[in-house]
């Protein structure tokens, strides 16, 4: 059986397919935004944007007088749901229990925030920090995470 | 049988049992600290209180028999508020550092005080703490942890027979202690870890090493000695983090030796030789087991086995080597030749053979060693016996070797541990029992079945 095409709706004239009324009402949305809203963006990254306190970014160790609040406790590693942060633990004169290593592969996070949520130390925070794109895989140790404050 | 009412429940008893024992045959738990099965009730720590029908005061489960026709509530308001005042009051000087503790995720104190004792404290004042000495390479003592209960006290006195451990002072400053600050002496050290409710005493070996939540715990039994005590395993991603002591009445009741407990060391030990070797050189498969098989296929064979293969190991290694017309011996411990060689070493658990199936290679019909070795020999062994002197054979080895005792083997063939085949060995009573593969092993090594097709055939 051959196929046949129908029109559905009103016949449309030349002027009308051409759609120039159209556009320029939308151009007209364009240029209101343009002239007469305030920006929305910003000039990153010379210019950064103030988040919620409660933003959760890059992590950080906290320190007490330069000590590492952490305990190797083992929490954090427990509840993280993409399984990306390893510890080890070790004993040193001024500390019980310490961590030796601590590396937080930062490709597998998902900066759900429960690491910080379980630690009794009140050691794992997540900070402000959010622009952490690299060139190649991550895993930020404990050097790295003790000195990186964020804006906290 | 008697039988008394525990929670509305119906519970037959045997004469003599205690309230916590009847209660426990019924899948009743009443919370304890100082009651251990093995170690007996003092009825210090009054955590196991229940309420007794006509007995105007709560009774210790514990140490309280069971009696014909008694009722018994476990959790009624009387003993909850008993129960929280001596939660609190075992807290009151605890430092409850469980992010640091070795036992937290496995300490009673933990447990019970989640599952009976308050949220909150009441106290303010300083808690005590004792300075922590040094008890010997294998237990770590934290008397800030303890909470008295003298089941450490009882285990020296009633099980390893050496009475080491003592309290000191009184009250609120009592002090557990080893007599005159002396380390332990006792070969079953260990078990002060396992019986202790706390982090009081906590083993040096797997000190900081993982959370006890993070191991996966499978059963398993212990190769040190021809005693085969039932252990359990906890081990996590293929590697073992430690060994405990699991009931058995039977054999070792409660309690594990030392030896038996660090005897996981040796398969992650880096001297353990994981690829195979050539004149000991590492080597591959195709190579080593060319070599092997030519020295095997070409004169006379001696082959050993060692008293630490399974019987299922033994009787394929039987299977493979009569045919072939080889003769074969077992070794094992020096001077235990025999079964009726292997004694008590002491009087809890420890046997003379320090494989664990000497007894079952005997049964098989394989005769020891004589130490008179010819041709070339094929030592097959699990790892724990002691290889002979072979005096200037030609040595194949096949399965567990530490680097050390290879230097002059031709050809080694690595394969599996215990731990990492299972198997059926039988102890010193003639009690069978079968152990499983509890964690893989190195990539490289066989299964004994893969490496005797090997040596038999051409080629693969
Ligand atoms: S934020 Fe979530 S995913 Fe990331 S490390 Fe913490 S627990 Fe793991
Ligand atoms: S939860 Fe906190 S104290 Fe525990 S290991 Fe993680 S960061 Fe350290
Ligand atoms: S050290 Fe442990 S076993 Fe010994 S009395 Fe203290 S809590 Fe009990
Ligand atoms: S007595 Fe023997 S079987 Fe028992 S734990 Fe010690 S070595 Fe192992
Ligand atoms: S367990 Fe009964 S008093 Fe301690």
């Amino acid at each position: 059986m051959a196929t046949r095409t129908r029109r559905v709706g009103p016949r449309k004239s030349l002027f009308h397919s051409i759609y120039i009324v159209d556009s320029f009402k939308g151009l007209w949305i364009t240029m209101k935004y343009l002239l007469f809203r305030k920006k929305v963006t910003i000039r990153y990254p010379e210019e950064r944007r103030q988040y919620s306190a409660r933003f959760r970014g890059l992590h950080y160790i906290k320190t007490t007088n330069g000590v590492e609040n952490c305990t190797a406790c083992m929490l954090c590693p427990t509840v993280c749901p993409a399984d990306c942060i390893h510890i080890e633990a070790g004993e040193r004169a001024d500390k019980e229990k310490y961590p030796v290593r601590f590396d937080i592969d930062i490709m597998r996070c998902c900066f759900c925030g429960m690491c910080e949520e379980a630690c009794p130390k009140d050691a794992i925070k997540l900070s402000g920090v959010y622009d952490m794109s690299a060139a190649k895989r991550t895993v930020y140790d404990k050097e790295f995470l003790l000195v990186q404050r964020g804006n906290k | 049988m008697p039988w008394c009412l525990i929670d509305g429940k119906n519970v037959e008893f045997s004469d003599g049992a205690t309230i916590i024992e009847a209660a426990g045959s019924a899948g009743i738990f009443i919370p304890h600290f100082c009651y251990h099965p093995g170690l007996g009730a003092p009825a210090q720590c009054r955590m196991c209180v229940v309420e007794v029908e006509g007995r105007t005061k709560l009774q210790t489960a514990c140490s309280t028999p069971a009696c014909e026709g008694m009722i018994v509530k476990t959790g009624s308001e009387r003993v909850k508020q008993v129960q929280k005042s001596t939660m609190e009051f075992l807290l009151i000087n605890h430092p409850l550092d469980c992010a640091i503790c070795d036992k937290s995720g496995e300490c009673m104190l933990q447990d019970n005080s989640y599952h009976y004792g308050d949220a909150t404290m009441r106290t303010v004042e300083e808690r005590r703490t004792y300075a922590d000495l040094e008890m010997g390479p294998v237990i770590k003592k934290n008397m800030n942890r303890c909470i008295h209960c003298t089941r450490c006290i009882r285990f020296g006195e009633k099980v390893a027979g050496i009475a080491e451990m003592a309290a000191f002072g009184r009250g609120g400053s009592t002090e557990i202690a080893t007599l005159d600050g002396a380390e332990l002496k006792t070969p079953y050290a260990g078990n002060y870890s396992d019986i202790c409710p706390t982090g009081a005493l906590t083993l040096k070996d797997f000190r900081f090493k993982k959370r006890s939540w993070l191991l996966t715990k499978t059963a398993a039994v212990c190769e040190g000695c021809s005693r085969g005590c039932a252990i359990e395993v906890h081990h996590a991603d293929g590697v073992v983090y430690r060994q405990v002591a699991r009931e058995n009445l039977r054999i070792n009741r409660y309690w594990i030796c030392d030896e038996g407990r660090f005897l996981y060391r040796y398969l992650g030990d880096p001297e353990r030789v994981r690829q195979p070797l050539v004149s000991g050189n590492i080597s591959d498969w195709v190579s080593a087991a060319g070599v092997a098989r030519e020295m095997f296929n070409g004169g006379r064979v001696m082959v050993l086995a060692g008293e630490d293969l399974t019987l299922e190991e033994a009787k394929e290694l039987l299977d493979f080597v009569r045919p072939a017309g080889a003769g074969i011996f077992r070794f094992g411990t020096p001077q235990v030749c025999a079964a009726r060689d292997d004694g008590d070493e002491d009087m809890i658990l420890r046997r003379k053979s320090k494989t664990s199936n000497l007894h079952g290679l005997q049964q098989l019909g394989i005769s020891a060693f004589d130490g008179r070795p010819s041709g070339t020999v094929l030592v097959v062994r699990g790892g724990r016996a002691v290889i002979p002197d072979l005096g200037g054979c030609k040595v194949i080895g096949a399965g567990v070797f530490q680097g050390g005792e290879t230097t002059d083997f031709e050809a080694v063939l690595p394969g599996r541990a215990f731990l990492e085949k299972g198997g059926s060995i039988v102890n010193c009573d003639g009690i069978e029992q079968r152990g499983v593969s509890v964690v893989p092993g190195p990539a490289e090594a066989k299964g004994l079945g893969d490496i005797l097709r090997l040596l038999g055939r051409g080629g693969d």
